[in-house]
């Protein structure tokens, strides 16, 4: 049976450490498909009112998610994981939903088995007014594994 | 309104009429210029503006808004508050932590067409001027910020809390089902303070006021308002807040109190300031005391929305001296 797990990863260079390690894990699994997953949030007109700069902001915002999609992608490679197992896929999102429950509904969409996000590591404070995803991942995650890389 | 129209009306409802010619304007894009005397004419209606609405916080004291005019509507003679178009981003701090605030005249205004038929939030309606920019007519609310009410109230806590509190405590309660609604329709109120609930002489209800300032897009889309809820939610339990510095001062009974105080019993955003009051004061109920330590350093979970904590408040509500 075909074994799938949702990389969710963002712009930082922290999330590549989520990657590494799922390499370095599942390298030797022949069988497993992996998607790195990024979402990426358009600005909303409330805090960026010309829809111009907001398109452009989207756009470099994917331009460089893409490219550090690759970059991910090829250190997955490095680790041994073949190239037909590998999936990216960018969400682009218009309206402010929690990312938390896009990885979900991902995740229960596509029918992954295992989930895996990097924690960011923010403090008491900034998850008080901000929120955490992986945390509301571990939280909310139903019928399948979290792996949260540290 | 031809201009001798608009000098009878200003005779009739200003106390000092203007003498000297009317500069009557319908552009508001270059604010810092429509000055003290100026007519505005927006969708029809004269507004004579009065001056500029002062900021009172964060050492800004007398500092007018140049965006925010009091003004007269000529129509009838009530007063008004005239927000213009202004765009801005800066860094806020909450507390001990720092976070970029977008003021936002759209959101703003989408909110006053939400709240339209809720008397707990401010009333007004949104016109376009003739270059397009989104002004934001708002009715004067007659009466005082919340703090000041607190803040002039004399009687010791005890008093306080077994009189005046239970009232209080449910004009606080339905603002705050005021902010649950509000975020039901997928908006914040993104300035939640102490001085923004005023106290309306006219109907008697907590009304909240401000709604221009926005956020990034968040994981927690209402930890924002949240965090200014538990300071009010603070203010009104404690009749005032209480910093360990002040306790200190308090002689020898401060000095104990003040060692009875670990970490986990103070504010999670300000880092001297106490939030187990129960404490201080051993009558307050462990209900409301626990609904209060959510917002302590020492908390383990913390309220994602104004629902969770309405139902714990809710609780509360046996346990109060009504």
């Amino acid at each position: 049976m075909e074994t799938k797990l949702l990389v969710a990863i963002d712009l930082s260079e922290n999330s590549l450490k989520a990657v590494d390690y799922v390499g370095n894990m599942l390298s030797c699994h022949g069988t497993v498909q992996i998607t790195l997953l990024t979402v990426i949030k358009e600005p909303s007109p409330d805090t960026m009112p010309d829809e111009e700069q907001r398109k452009s902001q989207v756009e470099a915002w994917r331009s460089k998610t893409l490219a550090l999609m690759e970059r991910a992608a090829e250190r997955l490679k490095a680790t041994g994981v073949s190239e037909k197992h590998i999936r990216l896929k960018i969400q682009i999102c218009t309206r402010p939903v929690s990312v938390a429950e896009l990885i979900l509904r991902e995740q229960q969409n596509e029918g992954y088995g295992t989930i895996v996000v990097g924690r960011r590591g923010v403090t008491k404070r900034e998850e008080f007014l901000f929120g955490s995803v992986s945390s509301t991942i571990v939280r909310e995650a139903r019928h399948c594994t979290v792996w949260v890389v540290e | 309104m031809n201009e001798s129209e608009i000098r009878e009306k200003i005779e009739c409802y200003a106390r000092f009429p203007e003498r000297g010619k009317l500069r009557i304007l319908t552009d508001t894009t270059e604010f810092m210029e429509v000055k003290a005397g100026d007519v505005l004419e927006l969708a029809g209606c004269c507004y004579l503006v009065r001056g500029e609405e002062m900021e009172g916080r964060f050492g800004l004291d007398g500092e007018p808004k140049y965006w925010v005019k009091r003004a007269i509507d000529l129509s009838n003679g009530t007063s008004k508050v005239l927000k213009l178009v202004f765009h801005e981003s800066f860094i806020m701090n909450l507390g001990e932590q720092r976070i970029r605030c977008f003021r936002s005249p759209q959101k703003e205004a989408r909110v006053l067409d939400k709240t339209r038929n809720d008397p707990r939030f401010m009333k007004g309606f949104n016109v376009l001027d003739s270059a397009g920019n989104l002004v934001r007519i708002i009715d004067k609310i007659k009466g005082a910020p919340f703090l000041e009410y607190i803040n002039s109230l004399t009687m010791d806590h005890e008093t306080y809390f077994f009189k005046h509190f239970p009232k209080i405590f449910d004009q606080v309660f339905s603002c705050i089902e005021a902010i649950d609604r509000l975020h039901r329709m997928e908006e914040l109120h993104g300035d939640i303070r102490n001085d923004h609930i005023l106290l309306d002489r006219d109907t008697g209800l907590y009304t909240w006021i401000d709604f221009d300032y926005t956020y990034e897009w968040f994981e927690s889309p209402f930890g924002v308002d949240l965090f200014g809820l538990g300071n009010i939610l603070l203010l009104s339990t404690g009749k005032g807040f209480h910093n360990v510095p002040d306790l200190a001062a308090c002689g020898p009974i401060g000095m104990k109190m003040k060692a009875c105080l670990t970490p986990e019993d103070l504010s999670l955003f300000f880092s001297h300031r106490v939030i187990n009051l129960q404490k201080m004061f051993p009558y307050i109920p462990d209900s409301l005391n626990n609904v209060l330590l959510h917002f302590s350093q020492g908390a383990r979970i913390f309220y994602e929305t104004a629902e969770e904590l309405l139902n714990d408040l809710k609780a509360c509500k046996t346990d109060l001296p009504y």
